[in-house]
This record gives structure tokens, C-alpha cells and sequence, in this order.
């Protein structure tokens, strides 16, 4: 049984180690730019089957946006989309034999999580400006000043700890029983982990809309809510 | 525990890549899409709603036209309609006018022949009551037709005004026709009577008068005295003439 | 058997870390669940909303069985005394 919690280089580039986790990341980039490409190579105003899970898709994720958030979700779309659409791809990659899913390794959990980091960040101070953002810490009184910075690094904490224990466990437990009973059995675990995966994706990506959310300043609206097709 | 920082940048890197191929190649196109066919839909709808307010434009004016056109025409049928009823009224009161004219004529012609006939109906009751009269007295005696109006005149000179009385016979002597010549013994009658009257002798001079039928008529300058049935039936005739 | 007396104490340690580690969460699951089941009975319109909120939750709690799971696993093959 292999340690779970290490990886081997691959191969290196230079001075720079190639770990699986990176490879299948880039087969997965790959993967859905080619296909991002091609579906959205022919837009049509009148949309093809195709065009229109894309459109459902996108607006699915706009609308939970703005139901987490009360505000526009053009500037959140592309980064809440990615991530879960990533997550969401890379836990399902386990389908393919041979394949262990990038984010069962903590290091891919640790780059998405400091991504989320720091555009909270960002979208805080871009919203409030540095002092407004930094004021937010002293609420409701400064006494809680420690505590909300011990929060926030918390809570990305707890993000990557999140994804890459119940995936890693799912990845686990699966190799577990498959060096016990090779086939068959495993079958049902593994549409349990395509669920767990699934649920997964969504939570890290409402989980980073909540923390934007929270870190940027209320701003109503630009749209009512009756537009909203979800 | 290990954590590989190679893979952990590595990892960063990939997935900053993936989110700018993601936007550049898959959200932004679809965004773009959608919101080209939200404004698609709203240009329609915008276009439709458009139409619809010209159409009901157009209907508000045909509406309008009809009423207008309506209305002139109601105006016109008035105003025909009261021509009309004016002309006819003209006409109407022009031949009740001529009717009445000559109805007035008719009756003012009937009235004149009712009044024609009836003179001469009257003329010729009053011939016929003086030939009827006379031929009654006919039987009479001879002196009826005149003694039998000696009182009756002396009677009537007596409720003469004191006046007349005084200038009856002053001038020459008092002029008396007599439906017959009186006798004598009827003369001296009368000329006493008189006398008696008017407390003075008067001369009288005798006329006869046949038209008289019966009675005497004494003439005075002032008055004359009739008591005679020519004087009476001229009366009856007179009162019934006015009674019609 | 001082050095399998390490490796025998990590294991019962992982062992009794995601037995005990995982009554908290499954108690609180239950209520959870159980509060959300209660709720959209009660308003089966506001369901959508209600699942969102009670997956993220859910997610919330597992976090804690999760933790210990990982440490489990860090005493299991990451075992700094062995």
C-alpha cells in the first residue's frame, strides 16, 4: 500500500520535478480548452444542444452566485466556473484507470485554495479599498482582531483540508479494496466517490463565493431577481 | 508529511493557466452570447411593441376618420332633414293660408246670400203680413181702420215730451195720413181728443195713405206720432231680422 | 519491540482518533439533516434553497471527521517518532 500523503517525481525538467498530480492537471487543461475551443468556435444566437448545456452551465453558475452573494456575478463568474469546473473534472478523472485525481494530492488543493486566498483579498480591497478592507477585521470590535485574522487563514486552511481528505480518502479507501476483492466490489464505492466529488466541487466553489462575498462591500443588484432562470 | 513546493507552484501555475484559457475560450463567448440574445429578444420585443403601438395608432385613426365621417353625415341628414321640414311647414301654412282665405270667402259668401235670402225672405213675410193684414181688415168695417186708432194716437201724443207737445201745430196746420180717409164724425174724434191733449185747438190737415194699411201717422215738426200697422210690422220684421 | 511498541501505539491512535473523531460529526449530521427533512416537509418551495444550505453544511461538519482522518493518516505514514 502506497503512502497516500507523498509523491515521487516523475520525471524532471531541468531543476524542476515533475510529479503526476501536474501531468494529469495539464492533460486536463488541455482537455477542456480543446473542447471550451471547439464548442465555442460556432455561437449562434439560435443555440445547438451543445451551446445550450454551455449556456445552462453558465448561467446556473451566475444565478448561484448571485443568490450567495446579492450582487452582479460578472467579475466572480470566470474564477468560481474555473474552480469548480477543475475540481469537479480532476475528482472525476479517477474514472480512468490508472489515474489518480489531481486533488487527492494536497499540493493541488494548497495552489486552488491560495488562489482563493488571494482573490479574496483582491476583490476585498478592490471593493473597500486597503483601509476599508483592513477595517473589517476590527468588526464587530477590535478584540476580535485576532480572531478574524486566525479565521482566515483558518478557514483556507480547512478549504484545502476539506478537498483533499475526502477525496484522498475516497482515492484510499478504493485502493484498499481493490488490493482485497479486485472486481466488481469496488464499483459501488466509486459512484459514491463520483458523488462525494461532485459535492466536493460545488462546496469549495460556494465555499470562495462566501468568503468574496463576505469580503466585499453589499452592493445591490444590477439585475432583479425575477431574471434569474433557477 | 511532505509537501512538495515544486508541485504546489506548479499547480498554481496550471491552474491560472486554466482559469485564462477557461475565460478566454469558454465564458466569456457564452456571457457573450447570451447577453447578445437577451438583447436580441428585447430588440424583438422592443420592435413588436413598437409595431403593435403604430398599428394602434393606425386603428385610433381609422376610428377617428369613421367617426368624423359619421358625424358629417349626421349633420347633413339634419340639416336636409330641417330643409325639409321648413319647406313643408311653408307649404303647409301657405295652403292653410289659401284655405282659410277661402273658406273666409265661402263664408263671408255664404253669409251675404243667407243674409240676401234671408231680406228678402223678410221682405216678402213683410208684403205678404201687409197683404195679410190688409185682407183681414177687409173684413172689417171700414171704419176700423181708422177709429180704432184714434185713441191710441191721442194716447201717444199725450206721452209726448212737454216740448214737442208745446210745437205740435204752432206752424200752420199739424199734417195727419190716414190709412182711409176719415169721416167726419172720425175727424171731429180726433180733433177733440187732440184738443183735450194738448189743451189747445189744433188745425189738421187730412192725407191719405193706403200704404198705411190701417192707423194714423201725425207728423209735427218735432215728432211724428205712429200708430198704424205699416209702423209695427216694420217693427216685427226690424226685431226679427235682428233676432237671426 | 520498543520500536513496535511506537508503531502498535499508532495504530490504536489512528484507530481510536477516527472512531472518536467521528461520533461528533455523525450526531451532528443527523440533527442537520433531520432539522433540514423538518423544514422543506414544512416549506417544500424553499427546498432549493434549503439543499444548497444543508450540503454546505454538511460539508462544514464532515470537515471535522475529515480532520480526523488526516491525522489518522499523519500518524499512520507520516509518523514523525518512527
Amino acid at each position: 500500500m502506497d503512502n497516500p500523503l507523498s509523491i515521487e517525481p516523475l520525471f524532471h525538467i531541468g531543476p524542476v520535478p515533475i510529479t503526476q498530480p501536474v501531468v494529469v492537471t495539464w492533460a486536463i487543461m488541455l482537455a477542456l480548452g480543446v473542447f471550451s475551443y471547439v464548442a465555442t468556435r460556432h455561437l449562434r444566437i439560435v443555440p445547438t444542444k451543445t451551446q445550450t448545456v454551455l449556456e445552462l452551465f453558465v448561467t446556473t453558475i451566475e444565478g448561484q452566485v448571485r443568490d450567495v452573494m446579492n450582487g452582479d456575478p460578472k467579475p466572480y463568474r470566470t474564477l468560481i466556473g474555473t474552480i469548480f469546473l477543475f475540481i469537479l473534472v480532476a475528482n472525476w478523472s479517477s474514472l480512468i484507470p490508472g489515474i489518480e485525481p489531481p486533488t487527492a494530492h494536497i499540493e493541488t488543493d494548497a495552489a486552488l485554495a491560495l488562489i482563493v486566498f488571494v482573490a479574496i483579498l483582491r476583490f476585498g480591497i478592490g471593493s473597500r479599498g486597503v483601509r476599508g478592507y483592513l477595517a473589517t477585521f476590527a468588526e464587530p470590535t477590535w478584540v476580535m482582531i485576532p480572531l478574524n485574522i486566525v479565521e482566515q487563514i483558518t478557514r483556507t486552511f480547512s478549504l484545502i483540508v476539506r478537498l483533499f481528505g475526502n477525496v484522498m480518502s475516497g482515492v484510499f479507501v478504493i485502493s484498499i479494496v481493490l488490493s482485497l476483492a479486485g472486481l466488481f466490489v469496488p464499483i459501488p464505492l466509486m459512484a459514491l466517490d463520483l458523488l462525494t466529488g461532485t459535492v466536493q466541487a460545488y462546496i469549495f466553489a460556494i465555499l470562495a463565493t462566501v468568503f468574496i462575498g463576505a469580503a466585499v462591500a453589499e452592493t445591490p443588484s444590477p439585475q432583479s431577481k425575477e431574471d434569474i432562470s433557477q | 508529511m511532505t509537501i512538495d513546493w515544486w508541485t504546489l507552484g506548479l499547480q498554481t501555475v496550471n491552474v491560472l493557466i486554466l482559469l485564462w484559457i477557461l475565460a478566454r475560450f469558454l465564458f466569456r463567448p457564452v456571457a457573450k452570447i447570451i447577453a447578445e440574445r437577451q438583447a436580441a429578444a428585447h430588440a424583438a420585443l422592443d420592435e413588436a411593441e413598437a409595431a403593435k403601438h403604430a398599428a394602434e395608432a393606425a386603428r385610433a385613426e381609422a376610428e377617428a376618420a369613421r367617426q368624423a365621417v359619421l358625424r358629417e353625415r349626421a349633420e347633413k341628414i339634419a340639416e336636409v332633414r330641417k330643409d325639409a321640414e321648413a319647406e313643408k311647414q311653408r307649404l303647409m301654412a301657405e295652403v292653410q293660408a289659401e284655405l282659410d282665405k277661402a273658406r273666409g270667402q265661402a263664408k263671408d259668401e255664404l253669409a251675404r246670400q243667407g243674409r240676401a235670402q234671408q231680406e228678402a225672405l223678410s221682405e216678402q213675410a213683410g208684403v205678404l203680413a201687409g197683404d195679410i193684414a190688409d185682407r183681414l181688415l177687409a173684413r172689417l168695417p171700414k171704419e176700423a181702420r181708422v177709429a180704432g186708432f184714434i185713441d191710441g194716437l191721442v194716447e201717444a201724443v199725450a206721452q209726448l215730451p212737454e216740448s214737442t207737445r208745446a210745437g205740435i201745430g204752432l206752424h200752420g196746420p199739424v199734417p195727419l195720413r190716414a190709412a182711409q180717409m176719415p169721416t167726419e164724425a172720425e175727424i171731429a174724434q180726433l180733433r177733440a181728443g187732440l184738443d183735450t191733449t194738448l189743451g189747445r185747438a189744433v188745425e189738421i190737415e187730412v192725407t191719405e195713405a193706403p200704404e198705411l194699411i190701417a192707423g194714423l201717422e201725425l207728423d209735427t215738426a218735432t215728432a211724428i206720432v205712429r200708430n198704424h200697422f205699416r209702423a209695427d210690422l216694420d217693427r216685427i220684421t226690424a226685431e226679427v231680422r235682428k233676432h237671426d | 519491540m520498543t520500536e513496535n511498541l511506537i508503531e502498535v501505539a499508532s495504530v490504536l491512535a489512528a484507530a481510536i482518533a477516527v472512531g472518536l473523531g467521528s461520533i461528533g460529526p455523525a450526531l451532528g449530521e443527523g440533527r442537520a439533516v433531520a432539522a433540514a427533512m423538518d423544514a422543506i416537509a414544512r416549506q417544500p418551495e424553499a427546498a432549493g434553497t434549503l439543499s444548497r444550505t444543508l450540503f454546505v453544511g454538511l460539508a462544514m461538519i464532515e470537515t471535522m471527521a475529515i480532520y480526523a482522518l488526516v491525522i489518522a493518516l499523519l500518524v499512520l505514514f507520516a509518523n514523525p517518532f518512527v
